[in-house]
């Protein structure tokens, strides 16, 4: 498997964090290769801007966006790894989506054509992890729009046959240190599962 | 009643633009008071900072002067009206970011004793969000409208409990004709003079 991560938060020393270093040691450690694009601290700049909004469809591609690009292209496996502010990803993340999924790379307007076509026929799986400061409850009456952007609008750009792997960790703003602890390992054995050959859960089946 | 209206297109020439200038000034005709945000045309930084991040839950949660001046104004709002584009069925980074640095807690929302969110804006009663499209209608339809849902439900939480919301979207905007973008202009302008 080619991973690549998309991470974005501000602090090294949130829970998002401690989901980010989980999930790549569990990719890292069934043997994957993994990239990792963490979006703060490459001080990414997440506003579209005049020009590139004006140019949307024939973009001359900036310089900063160009390794993100490459990466998109090249994984089989894309997780995005956020908090859930606002019911949906941070900007950062939003600013990223708008600024990187450009034509050529996400997507393609053949000519004489009235709709977009996918080009991320290389994504063959979406992973989603992120936290809620609050309950189930409120974030369904929100209407849960960040799990909608990736699991729609991304993934319509991907692979025709592309699957969706949510796991979220809930009432975080009031959770215990044993309820966090339990969702890293709920996240690292999902990850393991994820990453283990199909050829050894066959083995397993006596027919 | 006292209206503002936030904008988030990053040419000031663009359709959008056209949008929110047509409501301000048919707001204006109809005898409110409007305050108008252009969120690209201010510099709005659109990232909440680590310092913005660690401050969230404290005394001063607002560190930056304008995101401060924006929140003074939102206090004083009756109605919200937002206008932007929709990009990958969503609101541009720039305008979520404002949610995230603006509508912080003492200001979109408060949080109770057992730390749960209640409403924050309950002076506000009316939620206008007006959108331009890529795509037509069936297919945002089908997509998710993820923009539509912050603000109309997310958002929507949290302001008064009668709040009155809608919404006005015109798809297909690349391939729309000249009348047909003239005709969305006179139903912004019908629609804020009736607000």
């Amino acid at each position: 498997m080619k991973v690549y991560v998309v991470y974005c938060h501000p602090d090294a020393d949130s829970f998002t964090a401690a989901i980010r270093r989980r999930t790549i040691e569990a990719f890292e450690a069934s043997g994957q290769e993994v990239r990792i694009s963490d979006l703060y601290a490459e001080d990414f700049e997440p506003a579209m801007t005049m020009q590139e909004e004006a140019n949307h469809l024939a973009p001359k591609h900036q310089p900063e966006i160009v390794g993100y690009c490459d990466s998109l292209r090249w994984c089989d496996t894309l997780v995005f790894i956020y908090p859930t502010w606002w019911s949906a990803q941070p900007a950062m993340m939003t600013g990223w989506l708008d600024r990187v999924f450009v034509r050529g790379v996400a997507w393609d307007l053949p000519e004489g054509a009235t709709r977009i076509t996918a080009r991320l026929t290389n994504v063959r799986r979406l992973v989603i992890i992120t936290s809620h400061g609050s309950s189930k409850l409120i974030n369904l009456a929100e209407g849960e729009t960040g799990r909608r952007v990736i699991g729609r609008a991304v993934r319509v750009l991907c692979h025709r046959f592309a699957r969706t792997t949510w796991l979220a960790m809930y009432n975080l703003d009031r959770s215990s240190q044993s309820e966090r602890e339990a969702f890293l390992d709920r996240v690292e054995q999902r990850i393991r599962r994820l990453s283990s050959p199909p050829q050894e859960i066959s083995a397993g089946r006596k027919w | 009643m006292r209206v503002v209206v936030v904008v988030a297109h990053p040419d000031p020439d663009s359709f959008n633009h056209a949008i929110a200038s047509t409501a301000t000034a048919s707001l204006a005709k109809a005898g409110h008071q409007v305050s108008l945000l252009d969120l690209y045309g201010e510099g709005f930084r659109v990232q909440m900072s680590n310092a913005e991040w660690r401050a969230y839950h404290s005394d001063r949660p607002l560190l930056d002067p304008m995101a401060e001046r924006h929140a003074e104004i939102v206090k004083q709002a009756e109605a919200l009206i937002f206008v932007y584009p929709t990009w990958w069925s969503t609101m541009p980074a720039i305008l979520k970011g404002w949610l995230e640095r603006v509508m912080v807690p003492g200001v979109g929302f408060v949080l109770d004793e057992k730390h749960r969110v209640r409403r924050g804006l309950t002076q506000v009663r009316r939620i206008v969000g007006i959108s331009t499209y890529g795509s037509p209608r069936l297919y945002v339809r089908a997509i998710h409208d993820n923009g539509r849902r912050t603000l109309l439900r997310a958002l929507r939480l949290n302001t008064a409990v009668l709040t009155h919301r809608s919404w006005m979207g015109l798809y297909k905007v690349d391939s729309c004709t000249a009348a047909k973008r003239a005709a969305f202009l006179k139903r912004v302008e019908r629609k804020m003079q009736s607000l």
